[in-house]
């Protein structure tokens, strides 16, 4: 047994950053709509403020912070653990909560002499739980523990597809729901396993006791095959396209930026914390065919799409793709392989560009859809004259997307591709080159229309409002900006391992 | 002297002057005509490369990713060229777009292009030049379409799919080279020092060329010019030709290791350069659009400027860069010019033609080497890494080509000015035509000293002039042969080969549509309900496979 | 065989039966049972894993029941979430076919098309 865990002197931050947002979900029900607008003005930023300090305390302190609730050291108790990749992912998070905030503040507001809706109150109170479920799914070093977290996602994700209540919504929403139903159990079932071969579900204590033994191997697919239907990578990804499409601006945003991003952080978590050196070549190849699927089929099917809001879901689907390479090219990261560093900040920084600026799209497209009416991409043309700032956002976080320098975007593949040099394996190369090609054919494809000529008369268009489209191009800054960040700070993802 | 510290402030502001004029064009600020801003923006550029000492270097600060940007020969050269072309088509620019509403997107556009089209003469790692690189290959689309027409967009949409998968090619290709690299220098020198002994050696050279010789447009991969600069505005025409594509030639004369020899590669590169070489008088002389004909005279140019890069490789000539540059240098000018005379000649008054035709002529005929003109150095200057074998012939038979290609085109001119004449140019955009015609003729001549390739004497000696005199004695010989043939010369679409590309088009959709059905197929609720089932099995497998 | 194993043999063909249903039932409230008795499943070896003690050494250990408690509240929300979705679906589809959201169909194949 190794030494005891012990709360560290900032481990209070970490309780903080997941009961802040329940806080706010807790006074939303005693507030009326436009009283829960001012709450987020209030949770928003403090939210972001516990993210800072998280993140500024990981990185001073070069280990990971941790919280022992109740005092109760696992195996018996719990531990919360925020390590370098924990903290960034908060901070990620917190940036793309607080954008799409000042994005949704008076989208679901009523003018005041209608009876108040439902919508209002129900949609910031998703996006406390998301908040408060990303967190803990972050912090967590439990597997049960991670287990509730994930479902407190999912089951704050399902609500946010049929906000608009339409019919199409719904199903949507349902297919969601019970596709990530098979998952969660495949999850658990694999937690059971565990647990019955080594007596203990922390993570920290599993990496020292963990064996290649037959039961192990099954648990651990079992999880990992569950979380990737919720991750939606190919061929699993039947929900993603009706939900990310159908629901509203801002809860597309999140779903697209964050949550699917959740249940990816926790394969990591199993693969590099919990179980190092149990992931073998053949698997983690497996892992990333997939995601290489995922990006060709995604970013073909993109291109063909007529709608706007299913171009970028699609697009969404070829983007998880890339993280997926993070398996076989850093799997010598724990063998303190050189190499593996490059990939590993690479997956991530590629996971962190992908969420600001995917989130920034579907603001964009939002934006669009509202002034024109409908999103359908052969009758765009001429509506970036009308909205040049959202048609600057789009293209910046496009631009990332496809792996435009300077931008995060292309910081993460050029990262990605030296990383597949060093370690030979050539094949995922042609796959990021191929899938970045794709990807400009499907933003350009788009753009060009902006650009063009317009088919509608300008004057008619819906008014849209400057903050809205400034929220949308804040974030595609960011994502831009994150390729300005020096590769020396790419240690704090090592921070904790 | 300047001061070191004048100097590098004087090149750090050759970029950044136009990157912050872009910035404030985009602004809500910049209101007024931002077009004014045009012709301005290169100035600083080309004073820093009239007046900052060579090897002079400037290492931005960490927040902007630390580039270094340095100024040598072979980049002063083409920076003071390309920006006095920048300028000139500023002028024309600012008095084309000004009556327009796209004022503001133009000026954003062209600065953007601008600044990575000087930038890529002076970055000296590998992200400053790919950044840069991606900025003069992308931000011209938005120059491209600035007409708005159909073929405006069909032609940009073709630009920029070529574009991005030349910027893929470069992208992995720069990869490999920072892979060979030795420690974490980004330094183009220090990759390419390496490259010779690197392990990716072939690959990463195949990948570099594919990347600048898509960008030069040479054969398979110029079908994107004749059909962009018919498309663009005149001004846009002549700063995309003369000075843009030249970020291909200072990628093969920064990347291409010529301190070794590598026979095979350079053999290889001087091949594809002459077909091009020829290719583009071929089908440049069945075109009847001067602007195309101008274009696929581009691809010629590029092509025998590769086969100057490509030999000197071959023979680990060490001053081939010098001498690429040299060529590239008259290339930026002669070809701006001439578009610029395809502006000036549409609107000039029917009754002075000579003004617009004479110098028209000087420039173009320049282009095949005429005597006494820059074109005459410029070839002899290229004669150094060619040498006097198979290479050199086949240089004074693509002279010929040239005169057969300029005749036709000032044929063309001269048809197409007669058709609308509207009313005539002012005197400043005459005059900043003028000035790229006369500093076509006077900077070679200027070089001449600095590059130290040959004396003057050597250019006036009777047996130099009659070297560049016969090809285009026998060109001319040519074209008064063909003339009575040249109605009957098939007519071949813009592009030529892009009709072979558009025939297979409909296969490569059926492909979108194959995956469609793919994933139609598996996003049905039993289908990927069993892949779950599938995938831990599978998943199991895998692991259990040491 | 002793009834840990037997036990263990129970939550198998639940878990099997439900994934069944999960698979090949289309209608949503069948999917929703199945997904019940999948968990039940889940569950049921849970209380195996507690019966035989594990690595704690234990006759019963406590810890896989607390964590059954807490995933039958998780399953049980997901249920009503669920149910709640199909409900609302039921009504508007009901809307439609009587008739009375004619409105909102138009619109619907709009947006389709």
């Amino acid at each position: 047994m190794s030494t005891t865990i012990t709360t560290t002197a900032s481990g209070y931050l970490l309780v903080l950053a997941i009961m802040w947002p329940v806080a706010g979900i807790m006074l939303s029900f005693v507030t009326s709509g436009r009283g829960v607008e001012r709450l987020a003005c209030v949770v928003l930023p403090v939210g972001f403020g516990i993210a800072v300090a998280v993140l500024i305390a990981v990185a001073q302190g070069g280990q990971s912070q941790i919280y022992v609730v109740g005092d109760w050291a696992p195996p018996l108790g719990i531990a919360l653990r925020a390590d370098g990749i924990s903290a960034a992912m908060m901070l990620t998070t917190a940036i793309v909560m607080c954008a799409t905030g000042l994005f949704a503040q008076g989208e679901f507001s009523q003018p005041s002499d209608l009876p108040e809706a439902r919508s209002p109150v129900v949609f910031w109170v998703l996006l406390f739980a998301i908040w408060s479920g990303l967190n803990a799914l972050v912090l967590g070093s439990d597997l049960f523990n991670l287990y509730v977290a994930l479902e407190l996602l999912t089951f704050a994700a399902v609500p946010l597809v049929c906000l608009k209540g339409q019919k199409e919504t719904i199903e949507a929403a349902l297919r969601y729901m019970l596709f990530a139903l098979i998952g969660s159990v495949l999850y658990l079932l694999g937690a059971a396993m565990i647990y019955g071969a080594y007596g203990t579900l922390d993570i920290g204590l599993l990496s020292e006791r963990v064996r290649p033994d037959p039961a192990t191997l099954i648990a651990a697919s079992l999880m990992t095959v569950g979380l990737l239907a919720k991750t939606a990578l190919f061929p699993l990804h039947l929900w993603l396209p009706p939900a990310h499409a159908g629901a509203p601006a801002p809860g597309s945003a999140l779903l697209s930026a964050l949550v699917v991003k959740g249940s990816f952080f926790l394969i990591v978590r199993i693969w590099f914390d919990a179980m190092p050196g149990l992931l073998s070549f053949a698997a983690a190849q497996l892992l990333a065919a997939l995601g290489a699927a995922a990006i060709l089929v995604g970013g073909a099917l993109a291109l063909r799409q007529k709608r706007l809001k299913l171009l970028i879901a699609y697009s969404t689907i070829a983007q998880i793709g890339y993280l997926f390479f993070i398996f076989p090219l850093a799997a010598g990261l724990t063998a303190g392989i050189a190499w593996s560093g490059i990939a590993w900040t690479g997956g991530w920084l590629q996971l962190f560009s992908h969420a600001l600026s995917k989130a920034a799209m579907f603001m964009a497209a939002g934006l669009i859809a509202e002034a024109l009416g409908h999103d359908r991409i052969a009758e765009l043309g001429g509506i970036g004259r009308r909205l040049p700032i959202t048609m600057l956002a789009f293209g910046l976080s496009g631009l990332s997307l496809v792996g435009v320098p300077p931008s995060g975007g292309f910081v993460a593949k050029s990262l990605l591709l030296m990383a597949t040099v060093m370690e030979g394996q050539w094949w995922w190369a042609t796959v990021i080159i191929v899938g970045g090609l794709l990807a400009g054919g499907y933003i350009f494809m788009v753009l060009g229309r902006l650009l063009g000529s317009s088919a509608t008369p300008l004057a008619s268009l819906a008014p849209v409002s400057m903050r809205r489209e400034l929220a949308a191009l804040s974030l595609a800054i960011c994502a831009v900006l994150l390729g300005f960040l020096p590769l020396r700070s790419s240690d704090f993802l090592q921070i904790g391992r | 002297m300047m001061t070191p510290m004048i100097a590098s402030t004087l090149l750090a502001s050759a970029l950044a002057v136009p990157l912050a004029m872009m910035a404030l064009a985009l602004s809500r600020r910049g209101t007024g005509h931002t077009a004014n801003l045009l012709p301005l923006a290169p100035l600083p550029a080309l004073l820093a490369a009239m007046m900052v000492p060579e090897d002079t270097s400037v290492v931005l600060p960490q927040a902007l990713l630390g580039l270094r940007i340095t100024i040598d020969k072979p980049g002063a050269m083409l920076l003071g060229a390309a920006s006095l072309l920048w300028s000139a088509g500023g002028i024309w620019a600012r008095a084309q777009v000004r009556s327009q509403s796209q004022e503001r997107p133009f000026t954003v556009w062209w600065l953007t292009t601008l600044a990575g089209s000087l930038g890529v003469f002076l970055a000296a790692d590998m992200i400053g030049f790919y950044l840069f690189f991606t900025l003069v290959s992308l931000a011209a689309y938005g120059l491209i379409v600035h007409d708005d027409t159909p073929a405006a967009h069909r032609a940009a949409g073709l630009y920029v799919a070529l574009a991005l998968l030349g910027e893929a090619f470069l992208l992995m290709g720069f990869v490999l080279l920072a892979a060979g690299a030795p420690g974490s220098s980004l330094l183009i020198s220090d990759a390419v020092a390496a490259l010779p002994t690197s392990s990716w050696r072939d690959t990463t050279l195949l990948l570099i060329v594919l990347g600048f010789g898509l960008k030069m447009g040479l054969v398979p991969f110029h079908v994107w010019m004749p059909l962009t600069y018919s498309a663009a505005p005149i001004p846009a025409a002549a700063v995309l030709s003369g000075a843009a594509v030249k970020a291909g030639v200072i990628g093969l004369i920064r990347f291409l290791p010529f301190e070794a020899a590598l026979p095979g590669w350079g053999e290889v590169l001087a091949s594809v350069g002459f077909f091009s070489a020829f290719y583009g008088v071929g089908i440049g002389i069945t075109q009847a659009n001067p602007a195309a004909v101008l274009a696929y005279s581009s691809v010629s140019q590029m092509g025998f400027l590769a086969a100057v890069i490509g030999m000197g490789l071959a023979a680990g000539n060490r001053a081939a860069p010098l001498a690429a540059a040299f060529y590239a240098v008259h290339h930026v000018l002669v070809k701006g010019g001439l578009f610029l005379a395809l502006g000036a000649a549409s609107a000039r008054l029917p009754r002075n033609a000579w003004l617009v035709m004479v110098p028209a002529a000087v420039l173009a005929l320049g282009l095949a080497g005429l005597p006494l003109t820059g074109g005459q150095i410029a070839k002899l200057v290229a004669k150094g890494p060619l040498g006097d074998g198979l290479a050199g012939t086949l240089a004074q038979l693509s002279a010929v080509g040239t005169t057969l290609l300029v005749l036709h085109f000032l044929r063309r001119l001269s048809a197409s000015a007669a058709q609308d004449s509207t009313e005539p140019p002012s005197s400043l955009l005459v005059g900043a035509w003028l000035t790229v015609a006369v500093a076509s003729l006077v900077l070679p001549w200027m070089f001449l000293s600095t590059i130290g390739a040959a004396s003057w004497n050597t250019v006036l000696s009777s047996e130099e002039l009659w070297s560049a005199s016969w090809p285009m004695l026998a060109g001319g010989l040519l074209a008064a042969v063909l003339w009575p043939w040249h109605t009957r010369l098939p007519r071949i679409p813009e592009g030529d080969v892009l009709a072979i590309g558009q025939r297979c088009l409909p296969s490569v959709f059926s492909l979108g549509a194959t995956f469609e059905r793919v994933d139609s197929y598996l996003r049905q609720w039993p289908i990927a309900s069993m892949c779950v089932v599938l995938l831990v099995l599978l998943l199991t497998l895998t692991l259990a496979v040491p | 065989m002793n009834s840990a194993t037997l036990f263990g043999l129970c939550s198998a063909a639940l878990v099997g039966l439900g994934l069944f249903g999960l698979i090949v039932r289309p209608e949503p409230l069948r999917k929703i049972l199945a997904f019940n008795l999948l968990g039940s499943g889940v569950f049921l070896f849970f209380g195996v894993v507690a019966r035989r003690g594990a690595a704690a050494g234990l006759g019963a250990d406590p810890v896989p029941q607390a964590l059954v408690i807490t995933g039958i509240v998780v399953s049980f929300s997901a249920t009503a979430l669920a149910v709640a979705l199909v409900l609302r679906l039921r009504k508007l589809t009901d809307e439609v076919t009587s008739g009375l959201g004619a409105a909102s169909k138009a619109q619907e194949d709009g947006d389709h098309s």
